[in-house]
Order: structure tokens, then C-alpha cells, then sequence
């Protein structure tokens, strides 16, 4: 019975673990298309929501409203549209 | 279009806002004269410049991600082909304009690594017109 729990607490950990790796890299991927966003003289104060569409590509949407489509395109530029 | 033409390709007509880092050595700020060995090796002139170092810094940085890098990258391309085509007397650009895209974009990277890589940041500040030297010679720019 204690093994058991012991084995539940570890899986609850791991999941915990993992879920904060998840937003972790949630967190970064918001900031890091926020930062593109920006860099392309487009308006965002903070990416709330990030959705992948394919490899290196996503749509985010900011907390001002604004939707863009960011993408790298075949020649290896950064493509901010706003959607 | 009565924008300042592009330069001669050679140092006999250096660009106003050229950096005293295109000077001679007998120019520069005594500011190493507390290591009088060194500043004989190594003229005080010189700020170390080591672009392909700053360049990995730059690509192994987690401060930023990768779209962010790759923006950044795309930008720095876009300025080297800006200066490419006003060494080619094909821009309208003048080098004071040139000048000014590059303190912007330099802005920009600074910006973006201030908080998460202060060491990066630093190095990158202290090269601004050490690597603006470059740009603007059109000599050291064709060896890029």
C-alpha cells in the first residue's frame, strides 16, 4: 500500500515536472514570437496564445487581440502577417 | 533624388559618422596606459573585435528563441545588402542613413538581450563602433 502511494506521488511529480516543462516552453515560445512580432514593427504587448500549425509555423494571437500568422518561409525568412 | 552619393571605393573619403575606431593608433584614448606591455602589443586603438566569436555567442544564446534569432539574422542580411548595393553606387541610401538602420537594429539586439544575457549584451555594446568600422570601410567590408 505505501509502495503504491509512493508510486503515485512519483507519477504526480513527473507529471507536475513535465506540465511546468510544458509551460515553461509555452512561456518562451509566447516571448519568442512576441519578440518576432515586434521585430517586425507590429503591434503586441504579449503573446497569449500560440498555435502550431505546422513546423516553424504558428498563429498568435496577442492580448490586444491581434492575430498574426508567423511563419519562415522557403527561402528562410521570418513571415509575420497579421491576420 | 538628392540623397549623398556612395563613396569612392577607398579610404580617401571617409564617412562622417565614421567611428574613431578607422583612426590610427596614435589617435586613440590613452585608456590602456595602466598596462603599458599590453597596449605595445596590442594598440589601444584596436577594441577586441572578434565577429565570428559574437556570431556563435549570438546563434548559442538562450535569451532568445529561434524565430527571434532567425529575425534578427534576416535583418542583419537585409543591412549587409544595403551596404553591398551603396559600395555599388546602386542605393539611394546615404551612409549617415546606413548608419542610422545600424544603430537600430544594434538597438534591437540589445534590447532583446539585455535581460537574459547581460555578458552578450556587453560584448555586443563595446563592438558597436568597432564593427560600425568595418561597415563603413569599404575595404574591410569587401573582406567580409
Amino acid at each position: 500500500m505505501v509502495r503504491r502511494k509512493h508510486t503515485l506521488a512519483l507519477a504526480a511529480v513527473a507529471a507536475l515536472g513535465h506540465l511546468t516543462i510544458v509551460a515553461a516552453a509555452d512561456a518562451s515560445l509566447g516571448k519568442d514570437l512576441g519578440a518576432t512580432i515586434a521585430l517586425q514593427g507590429m503591434p503586441c504587448d504579449k503573446v497569449v496564445d500560440a498555435k502550431r500549425n505546422s513546423d516553424s509555423d504558428y498563429t498568435a494571437t496577442c492580448k490586444d487581440g491581434n492575430r498574426y500568422h508567423v511563419f519562415v518561409d522557403s527561402s528562410g525568412r521570418v513571415v509575420v502577417q497579421k491576420i | 533624388m538628392p540623397k549623398q552619393k556612395p563613396p569612392a571605393a577607398s579610404k580617401s573619403e571617409p564617412p562622417k559618422s565614421a567611428t574613431p575606431s578607422g583612426a590610427p593608433p596614435s589617435q586613440a584614448a590613452p585608456a590602456a596606459s595602466a598596462a603599458p606591455a599590453a597596449a605595445k602589443a596590442n594598440p589601444p586603438s584596436a577594441p577586441s573585435l572578434d565577429l565570428a566569436a559574437l556570431e556563435e555567442r549570438l546563434k548559442d544564446t538562450k535569451a532568445i528563441g529561434l524565430f527571434t534569432k532567425l529575425s534578427l539574422k534576416n535583418q542583419v542580411d537585409d543591412l549587409l545588402k544595403q551596404f553591398r548595393a551603396f559600395y555599388d553606387r546602386k542605393s539611394s541610401a546615404s551612409l549617415d542613413e546606413l548608419r542610422q538602420r545600424y544603430d537600430l537594429l544594434l538597438l534591437k539586439v540589445l534590447s532583446l538581450l539585455q535581460d537574459g544575457d547581460p555578458p552578450l549584451a556587453s560584448a555586443i555594446s563595446g563592438s558597436r563602433e568597432a564593427i560600425w568600422g568595418i561597415l563603413s570601410d569599404p575595404q574591410k567590408f569587401a573582406k567580409l
